[in-house]
């Protein structure tokens, strides 16, 4: 293609599409069902700011119980400031300012009254680079249990480590190595050791931010497919950039853009029928 | 070819050329280093080597009751009064009988050191069956003696320009030609404190004063210095308060440290009243100027945790404290023993400070507690390198050796404890 076609086609492109900007500002309010029945985390009018720059603006949606709703976005959209908003991870950044209601089940966890610690034994996280304690695989999945007091002995302690590995899909692969160092394990180990170590605390919210990102198609495939049985007993918010990842894991998808929840609705037909024209944009992939 | 390769061709030799430049540059001033180094090293070695050895002069003494005025049966305390200088002499007198003025004597008796009596008497008390006997004894010599067998003083210099004078250099070779000369290891260096005679001086003053410094320093700083970097890194708000803080911490590092010593005299010794030339007071004035090199040290050693460990802590529900007790402070531990023993390695070879709080004084005495008068190794150095006695001399070089022993001796603790504790993330 020679310069010359090829400013033609952006004149064109620019005549015949509003630019991305123009539809982002004139976006006003959320496309699609963001509410839901049967809630366990119900957020409302959220707004975060990092200093005097506003990350998420006017953000209100409903996350349902035991439905694994996926985050998507363009990079810089506010999706893992909104998790990060959820256990209140955000506290940890000082210039940070959280504003809005997020309730779960019913309680606001910004109130004065709430405990963040309580909240993030109830919301468990894991992250986008597999981040395990440099201890053994064991001391890894203990820890949470350890701090919280939640078994009475060792070998209460032993079930609950070899049952968190197993729902994680992780123990036939270390049994036989607890005590060696868990940083010691490849990327996809370490991440689902990761889950088992969020799951060793029994949360009832796991919030997850990118966890495949880093990891190479088979160790994210073991990913995913721990997702859909972790979906059985746990309610799961996943950040991903896969809309592959996002129609395979989800039931639920919001689409975020600059800071704004452009559009919620069922992943199939967020992918299948996207009614709004950033979100069409965005799945065709003409940005992101 | 086309343009661009061509262009990137022709640059290319500048390139290498500028990197083989600077890999010269460096292997030059590595040399460089390295060179001075151990010029530095060889030349207080050579020096310091005849410190390590000490010449003795084997006398036949004879320790008869009479002679000493006790019996087999007397008491400690009796001994301990008895006459050895009497007895050394007499040995020294009936083996050069030709040597009879007054002044020749004078030059005679002062072959053996001053001190040997005391070493005499002490090997009695140990050894009492010695009493009635004659004996053959190696007594310490005199630091003129063992500079004359040692070389450092030359024999075949004319008279007028030798400190040690005919009579005396005969004597010495007489006492050779009959194997009464001796050398061997210098025990007395390493058992003994300062004195104003070279052949008794040791170090062990020097070092225990040292060490009790250090431990003083240590247990002060340590503690405070880190949970003082823990709370600035990890607990203290970000506002102007805290920056007030941080930037007087970096000030107080660059403090010339006899600033410290003058505040020590003035604080803890004038104002406390606590004792003159002790290693607590050195020891706290040694801590206040080792609190920022480890507050610092510290502090960059709890930033270079990766924040991931922070947030996989307090995503699993722990509180700031466990967050900051169980994963950060072990992360960051190598580095923060580093920063300490970077800052004990200073604290020990500081001088300045500690002159000004009385540490300079002569002690004789070994010191037993951190109350005690005592004296540093870097102010042994001093103190020795002052004096005029050619005995010193290598008295000097040989407590820069034992200085510096101490400091490799840190540093390699220093780099086990971080090769120990340190983890792979």
């Amino acid at each position: 293609m020679n310069t010359q076609t090829m400013k033609e086609n952006i004149n064109l492109t620019n005549m015949k599409e509003k630019s991305i900007a123009e539809i982002h500002a004139e976006h006003k309010q959320t496309i699609g069902e963001p509410f839901c029945d049967n809630v366990k985390f119900s957020t409302r009018n959220v707004d975060v700011f990092y200093a005097d720059n506003q990350a998420i603006y006017d953000v209100s949606l409903d996350i349902g119980k035991n439905e694994v709703i996926a985050l998507i976005g363009p990079s810089g959209c506010g999706k893992s400031t909104f998790l990060r908003c959820l256990n209140r991870m955000n506290d940890t950044i000082d210039i940070c300012k959280v504003t809005g209601d997020l309730e779960l089940d019913g309680t606001n966890i910004y109130s004065k009254n709430q405990d963040p610690v309580l909240l993030r034994a109830r919301v468990g996280m894991v992250f986008q680079k597999p981040n395990p304690f440099p201890k053994s695989i064991y001391d890894n999945v203990a820890y949470g249990p350890r701090i919280h007091g939640l078994t009475k002995n060792k070998a209460e302690l032993d079930e609950l480590v070899e049952d968190s590995l197993r729902k994680a899909g992780l123990f036939e692969e270390v049994k036989d190595r607890l005590n060696s160092p868990g940083t010691g394990l490849s990327g996809g180990q370490q991440q689902r050791l990761c889950i088992a170590r969020t799951i060793a605390v029994q949360p009832e919210v796991i919030l997850m931010d990118e966890p495949a990102s880093a990891l190479d198609p088979i160790a994210t495939a073991k990913i995913e497919e721990l997702i859909s049985d972790l979906s059985k007993n746990y309610t799961i918010v996943i950040v991903t950039h896969s809309m592959q990842q996002a129609a395979r894991v989800s039931q639920r998808t919001a689409y975020f853009h600059l800071g704004k929840l452009i559009e919620v609705g069922e992943t199939n037909q967020i992918f299948t029928h996207p009614r709004h024209e950033l979100t069409e944009r965005y799945i065709t992939g003409r940005f992101g | 070819m086309n343009k661009v390769t061509q262009k990137v061709e022709k640059g290319l030799k500048k390139r290498y050329m500028k990197e083989k430049i600077f890999k010269a540059c460096g292997l030059v001033s590595i040399g460089f280093a390295f060179m001075f180094l151990l010029l530095l090293l060889t030349d207080i070695t050579i020096k310091a080597w005849p410190a390590f050895v000490q010449t003795q002069i084997e006398l036949k003494l004879d320790l008869s009751e009479e002679n000493l005025g006790l019996n087999a049966k007397s008491a400690q305390e009796e001994i301990k009064q008895a006459d050895f200088r009497a007895v050394i002499r007499s040995a020294l007198k009936k083996q050069f009988p030709d040597v009879k003025k007054r002044k020749d004597r004078k030059e005679l008796y002062s072959l053996v050191s001053f001190g040997a009596e005391y070493q005499l008497r002490d090997l009695v008390m140990d050894n009492p069956n010695l009493i009635g006997t004659r004996s053959s004894i190696k007594l310490i010599a005199d630091d003129d003696v063992d500079a004359v067998v040692k070389g450092t003083i030359n024999r075949n210099d004319d008279e007028s320009n030798r400190r040690v004078k005919n009579l005396k250099l005969s004597l010495i070779e007489g006492l050779e030609e009959n194997n009464q000369i001796s050398k061997q290891f210098n025990w007395t260096f390493f058992s003994s404190g300062d004195s104003r005679e070279p052949e008794l001086a040791g170090i062990k003053g020097a070092i225990m004063g040292s060490l009790y410094t250090i431990l003083v320093t240590l247990l002060l700083s340590f503690p405070v210095a880190v949970a003082a970097a823990i709370y600035l890194e990890e607990f203290a708000p970000k506002n102007r308060f805290i920056d007030l803080i941080e930037i007087n911490i970096n000030n107080l590092a660059a403090v010339p440290s006899i600033v410290f010593g003058l505040l020590g005299l003035a604080v803890f010794i004038n104002f406390f009243s606590m004792p003159r030339s002790a290693p607590l007071v050195g020891g706290i004035v040694l801590s206040l100027m080792t609190l920022p090199t480890i507050i610092i040290a510290s502090r960059s050693a709890i930033k270079a945790v990766p924040p991931s460990l922070r947030e996989a802590a307090l995503g699993l529900g722990a509180s700031k404290m466990q967050t900051v007790f169980h994963h950060v402070f072990p992360a960051a531990l190598p580095g923060i023993l580093t920063g300490t023993i970077i800052g004990m390695a200073q604290a020990l070879g500081e001088t300045a400070p500690l002159l000004m709080i009385g540490m300079v004084a002569f002690i004789v005495d070994i010191p037993q507690s951190i109350g005690d008068p005592s004296t540093v190794l870097p102010i042994q150095v001093f103190l020795w390198a002052d004096s005029p006695e050619r005995g010193f001399l290598e008295k000097t070089s040989a407590a820069i050796l034992v200085l510096i022993g101490f400091l490799i001796i840190m540093n390699a603790v220093a780099i086990y404890l971080r090769k120990k504790f340190e983890k792979k993330w």
